[in-house]
C-alpha cells in the first residue's frame, strides 16, 4: 500500500512528505519529498545587503535563530578581517548556548508528541518560554531577533540581565531535569526509542551526519571542540556520546547537550568582562573585500556552513548554507525501512528537523 | 516500571498548585506584559517641542528595509519657513504596510532624525489583506501611545547625554590626575 | 389483526416505563460524557501544568456544552469517495454498543435498567461489537489511514478482549455468579481487589486497550496515523464515536469498580449498617448514598486512567500485541487457575492474594526487565562517558 504522510501531517516536523510503501505495518521502501517550505533564502542572500542577511538567517532554523547569526555574522567578519569585542562574543556565547537548549527542550517536546507522550511538550515548553522571555528582553524578539551585528551585537545586555539569569538557570536546570525525569528512562518511552532508527558510525559519517545525530553513533565530534570558534576554547564542557546510534541514544545525547549548555552559561556568565559591544565598524556600510569564505558552526542540529563571496560590493554574490538538518534527513530512506509505521514517526522526530532549514 | 512511577509522581505533582505552579496566563483578558526592548511594529514619533514628527522624510529606512514595507515622499516643511522649526524637510507621506514588516528593527536603527520607534504594538490583526496598511496619521498615533507609555527620549539626545557624562568623568578624572602629578601627565590626559 | 405473542403480556404501562427509562439513562450517561470531557481536558490540564478551560462558566464547567454544540453546528463532510451506507452506520454501531453495555451495569442495589442474571457475559459480548463499528469506520471513509487505524484497532481490540473475559470469569467464579448485583454483594466485607489483585490489574489494563486509552491508543494514534478510523469524520458524526469513547471509558471504570472494588457495597454497608439504623426517618438515604459512593469510585479510576494519559507515551503496534498476548493473556489464564484451586481446596484467602501477587510480581519483573534490557546497556556509556572525561582530563593535565 502507499501510503502519503505529509505534508499535512502532525508529525512530519512541517511540511515535510513522505510517500511510504507500506506492507501492514512495515515500511517497504520510502521516498521523501521536501521543497514545501521553499523561499529562495540563497537567492535572496544575494539581493540584500550584508546587514539584512541576518534577518534572513533568523529564519533558516527558526528554532535555533542566535545560531544562526552567529556563523553569519562570523563568515562576514572572517572576510573582512574584523576583531569582534570580548563582551559581544561572551553575550554571542550564553544566547547561543541558551538558545541550544531552547533548541533542545523543543526537541523533547516534539519527540515526546512523536511517541505519544503530551505532558514532556508542556513541560518542555515552560523552559523554552521562560528562555524567550529573557531573549525578548535582550533582544526585543522572541524569535527572530536580529540582534547580532557583523562585528558585535546590536546593543548592550540589559542592565537588569545578571539578575534575570540568576532567576533563570535554577529554574531552567529544574525544567531539563523534569523534562528528562519524565521522558528519558521511561520505559514504554525506552521500548519505542531504543534499537530503533539505528545507523552505524560509518554510515552516519557517509551520509555527513553531524550533531547528536553523529554523536549518537558513537563519534565524539563537536565542532564547538574539534575546531573552536569564537571563545568556544575558553570553557570547560564535555561533548557526551551515544553507543548504538539509535533514537534514544540521539535523545541521550541531546537531553546531556543541554546540562553542558548550562555549564558553558555558568562560566560565560563568570568570564564576562565589560566593554565595548559593537567593533570600530560603527554604523557604516558594509563592503567586505572580494574573495570567499567558509565557516562553520555547530548548530543544535549539527554543523552549519556557510560559503560566502563576495565581489566587492554591499551584497553577497553568492551564499551557499550548509543546512545540518538537510543532511542528516538525507538518511531517511536508509532509516525507515524495514521499520514499522509508528517508527518513522519517531525516527523523523529524533533526527529533529527543522524544514526552514531543510528547504531554505 | 521504576522511571514510569516516578514520572507519574511527577504528573501528580503538577496537579496540585501548591507544589508546582501552572504556568497559564489568562492573555486576552489578563494583558501579558512585554519587556522594555520588545519589538512591536514600528511606528513614528512626534516631535511635542515643535509639533511636527521627526521624520524628514529622507528614505534611509525605506532603503535599509529588507522587506520593502515602506514608503514616503518629503515636503517642504511649512514651519520651517515661519521659522518654528529647524527641520527643512518633512515627511509628507509615509505608509507601511505591517504585514509585510518582519519587525526587524532595522529601521530604527538606520535612522538619523530618531523618527521611528519599535513601538510595543503588537495586537493589529485585521480581517482585510490589506487591512494593517497603515499611513502617517495611524503611525504617529502609535508612535504617541509609545512615547507617552514609556517615557521615550530621543536616542541621540541620549547617546549625546552618556558621551557628554562620559567627557565629564574623563575630564575630571584626567584633571585629577594633571593636578596632583607631573605636567607630562596632565599633556598625556588632554 | 390481533398479534397473540407471549410480549402481550408486557402492558402499555410496561412498554412506557421501558421508553422513559431508556431516556432516563440516555440522558444520564450524556450528562457522564459531559462530566467526563470536564474532567479529563481539567484533570490533563493541572497534570500539564496548565488550568484547563476556564472561559466558558466558573471554572469552564460549560466547556463540554460549549464543545458539543461547536460540534453538532459543524460541517458533516462525507467524503465523495466513501462508501455512504457504512459510513453512517458505523458511529451508529459504536455508540449503539456502548449505550447497550449500560442497560445491565447497576449504579446500585435498585438502580438498574434491567439485571440479567449472565450480566457479565451480556456485557463483554456487546462490548465487542463496538470493534465491528471501528473497523467499518476505517473501510467506509475510504482512508488509507482510516483503513490501518480500523485494522489496528481490530487487532488490538480482539486481542485485549481475551484477558477481560478471563478476569471476569475469575470474579465470577469466586462470586458463583455473573450477576453484578451478586458480585457487588458478595464483595461487602473484602473487596476482590485484595483477594485478587492481579485481576483487577489485568483488567485495568486490558480495560484501557479496550478504550483505546493511552498507552494503548495506538488505534487513533494522533501522530502516526491521525486519528485513524475517525480521520474523515467531523461534526455530529464525530461527536458520537467521541460519545461512544467516553461511554466506553465510564464502563470500564465502573466494571472495576463494581468487580473489584466492591461497588456500592463495600466499606460503605459494614459503616452504614453501623449507624444508619439511627436515621429510620429518611429510607432513601441509604440507596442514595450507595449510589454516590459508587460514582465516587469509578470516578476516582477514571482519575487514574487520565492520570494514566498524561504520563505515559504510546507503544508500537507489535510491543502492544506482544504485550497482550505474552503477559496479558497467560496472566489472566493464571488468575483463572488460581482461583480454582482456591475454591476447590478452599484455603483461606490470603493465599489467593498471595498467589496472585506472585504471579504479577513475576511477569511484572520478566515485562519490566525486558523493557528496561535497553536501559541497562546505557549504564555501559555512562561509564564509557566518564571513563573518556576521565581519561581526557588526565591527558590536558599531562599536557
Amino acid at each position: 500500500m502507499l501510503l502519503n504522510m505529509g505534508p499535512q501531517h502532525p508529525s512530519t516536523h512541517g511540511v515535510f512528505r513522505m510517500v511510504l510503501w507500506v506492507d501492514g505495518e512495515k515500511i517497504v521502501d520510502v521516498e521523501p519529498h521536501i521543497g514545501y517550505l521553499h523561499r529562495g533564502s540563497e537567492k535572496l542572500c544575494e539581493g540584500e545587503q550584508y546587514h539584512q542577511v541576518i534577518t534572513l538567517f533568523d529564519r533558516l532554523d527558526y528554532v535555533a535563530n542566535f545560531n544562526n547569526e552567529l556563523v553569519y555574522c562570523q563568515a562576514v567578519e572572517k572576510l573582512m578581517g574584523l576583531d569582534v569585542p570580548e563582551r559581544a562574543e561572551y553575550i554571542r556565547v550564553i544566547l547561543c548556548e541558551l538558545n541550544r537548549i531552547a533548541s533542545h527542550l523543543l526537541y523533547v517536546g516534539t519527540i515526546g508528541l512523536d511517541a505519544g507522550a503530551m505532558t514532556p511538550t508542556m513541560f518542555a515548553f515552560r523552559g523554552r518560554e521562560r528562555i524567550q522571555a529573557l531573549f525578548e528582553a535582550v533582544s526585543g524578539a522572541r524569535m527572530m531577533h536580529n540582534y547580532f551585528r557583523i562585528g558585535g551585537v546590536k546593543e548592550d545586555l540589559p542592565g537588569n540581565f545578571e539578575q534575570m539569569m540568576g532567576e533563570l538557570l535554577p529554574l531552567l536546570r529544574e525544567d531539563v531535569e523534569e523534562s528528562d525525569r519524565i521522558l528519558t528512562f521511561n520505559e514504554i518511552f525506552l521500548s519505542r526509542l531504543k534499537d530503533v532508527g539505528t545507523i552505524s558510525a560509518e554510515d552516519a559519517v557517509d551520509f555527513g551526519f553531524t550533531g547528536p545525530c553523529l554523536r549518537g553513533c558513537g563519534i565524539e565530534y563537536d565542532v564547538r571542540r574539534a575546531q573552536p570558534y569564537s571563545i568556544y576554547d575558553r570553557f570547560d564542557f564535555d561533548i557526551p556520546v551515544g553507543l548504538d546510534g539509535d533514537c534514544w541514544d540521539r535523545h541521550w545525547v541531546r537531553v546531556q547537550e543541554m546540562y553542558e549548555s548550562l555549564k558553558i552559561v555558568d562560566q560565560a556568565l563568570e568570564q564576562m568582562p565589560a566593554g565595548e559591544v559593537v567593533s570600530s565598524l560603527g554604523r557604516r556600510l558594509i563592503r567586505p573585500p572580494a574573495g570567499e569564505v567558509y565557516v562553520r558552526a555547530e548548530n543544535p542540529r549539527g554543523e552549519i556552513g556557510v560559503h560566502l563571496i563576495s565581489n566587492g560590493t554591499d551584497r553577497p554574490y553568492r551564499l551557499k548554507i550548509r543546512p545540518p538538518s538537510f543532511c542528516n534527513l538525507s538518511a531517511i530512506k536508509h532509516l525507515l525501512r524495514n521499520s514499522w509505521i509508528a517508527d518513522s514517526v519517531v525516527i523523523l522526530g529524533s533526527l529533529d528537523i527543522v524544514l526552514g532549514e531543510v528547504d531554505r | 516500571m521504576l522511571n514510569s512511577v516516578k514520572g507519574m509522581m511527577l504528573t501528580l505533582a503538577s496537579t496540585f498548585t501548591g507544589l508546582r505552579k501552572p504556568v497559564t496566563r489568562q492573555y486576552p483578558t489578563v494583558p501579558t506584559p512585554v519587556q522594555p526592548r520588545f519589538m512591536g511594529f514600528p511606528a513614528l514619533t512626534w516631535d511635542d517641542g515643535v509639533g511636527e514628527p521627526y521624520c524628514t522624510g529622507c528614505m534611509v529606512c525605506i532603503r535599509n528595509c529588507p522587506t520593502q514595507c515602506m514608503s514616503a515622499s518629503m515636503m517642504d516643511n511649512p514651519l520651517n519657513e515661519e521659522g518654528k522649526s529647524s527641520r527643512r524637510k518633512i515627511v509628507d507621506y509615509f505608509e507601511i504596510n505591517l504585514n509585510r514588516c518582519i519587525l526587524c528593527g532595522i529601521c530604527v536603527e538606520v535612522c538619523n532624525f530618531d523618527a521611528i520607534v519599535m513601538s510595543h504594538e503588537h495586537e493589529m490583526s485585521t480581517y482585510q489583506r490589506n487591512g494593517d496598511r497603515v499611513d502617517l496619521p495611524a503611525l504617529l498615533d502609535i508612535g504617541k501611545k509609545y512615547q507617552v507609555n514609556t517615557a521615550w527620549i530621543p536616542p541621540t539626545v541620549l547617546a549625546k547625554a552618556k558621551k557628554e557624562a562620559e567627557d565629564a568623568a574623563k575630564a575630571a578624572a584626567a584633571a585629577e590626575a594633571s593636578s596632583g602629578e607631573t605636567a607630562a601627565a596632565g599633556q598625556e590626559a588632554t | 389483526m390481533v398479534v397473540s405473542l407471549p410480549l402481550m403480556s408486557v402492558t402499555v404501562l410496561q412498554v412506557l416505563w421501558m421508553v422513559v427509562a431508556l431516556l432516563l439513562m440516555f440522558t444520564g450517561l450524556s450528562v457522564v460524557v459531559l462530566s467526563l470531557v470536564w474532567l479529563e481536558r481539567k484533570a490533563l490540564g493541572r497534570l500539564q501544568l496548565r488550568l484547563g478551560p476556564t472561559r466558558t462558566g466558573p471554572m469552564g464547567l460549560m466547556q463540554p456544552i460549549a464543545d458539543a454544540v461547536k460540534l453538532i453546528l459543524k460541517e458533516d463532510i462525507i467524503p465523495n469517495s466513501s462508501d455512504r451506507a457504512i459510513f453512517w452506520a458505523a458511529p451508529v454501531i459504536v455508540v449503539l454498543s456502548a449505550f447497550m453495555i449500560w442497560v445491565t451495569i447497576p449504579a446500585s442495589e435498585g438502580l438498574v435498567l434491567r439485571n440479567l442474571e449472565l450480566g457479565l457475559l451480556y456485557i463483554t459480548a456487546f462490548a465487542v461489537m463496538g470493534i465491528l463499528g471501528l473497523v467499518l469506520a476505517g473501510w467506509g471513509s475510504a482512508n488509507k489511514y482510516g483503513v490501518l487505524g480500523g485494522l489496528r484497532s481490530a487487532a488490538q481490540l480482539i486481542s485485549y478482549e481475551i484477558p477481560v473475559i478471563m478476569v471476569v470469569v475469575a470474579a465470577g467464579m469466586l462470586a458463583g455468579s455473573l450477576d453484578l448485583r451478586v458480585i457487588v454483594a458478595s464483595q461487602d466485607q473484602i473487596p476482590y481487589a485484595l483477594i485478587l489483585p492481579l485481576g483487577m490489574v489485568v483488567f485495568f489494563i486490558a480495560g484501557l486497550a479496550e478504550v483505546g486509552r493511552t498507552p494503548f491508543d495506538i488505534y487513533h494514534a494522533e501522530s502516526e496515523v491521525v486519528g485513524g478510523p475517525f480521520v474523515e469524520y467531523s461534526g455530529a458524526h464525530w461527536s458520537v464515536f467521541f460519545l461512544a469513547e467516553y461511554i466506553n471509558t465510564f464502563a470500564i471504570a465502573a466494571l472495576v469498580a463494581l468487580l473489584f472494588l466492591g461497588g456500592w457495597s463495600w466499606p460503605w454497608d459494614t459503616v452504614a449498617l453501623a449507624w444508619l439504623p439511627s436515621l429510620p426517618a429518611w429510607p432513601w438515604l441509604g440507596p442514595l448514598l450507595s449510589v454516590v459512593w459508587f460514582l465516587f469510585k469509578v470516578y476516582a479510576v477514571i482519575l487514574v486512567v487520565f492520570w494514566i494519559r498524561g504520563t505515559f507515551p504510546r507503544l508500537r503496534i507489535d510491543q502492544l500485541m506482544a504485550f497482550a498476548w505474552k503477559a496479558m493473556v497467560p496472566l489472566s489464564f493464571y488468575s483463572i487457575v488460581i482461583t480454582a484451586v482456591y475454591l476447590y481446596y478452599d484455603w483461606p484467602g490470603w493465599t489467593l492474594t498471595l498467589m496472585s501477587l506472585a504471579g504479577l510480581g513475576i511477569v511484572g519483573y520478566i515485562v519490566y526487565r525486558r523493557m528496561t534490557a535497553p536501559a541497562r546497556r546505557v549504564a555501559e556509556v555512562k561509564a564509557r562517558q566518564a571513563a573518556q572525561l576521565a581519561e581526557r582530563r588526565a591527558s590536558s593535565q599531562a599536557g
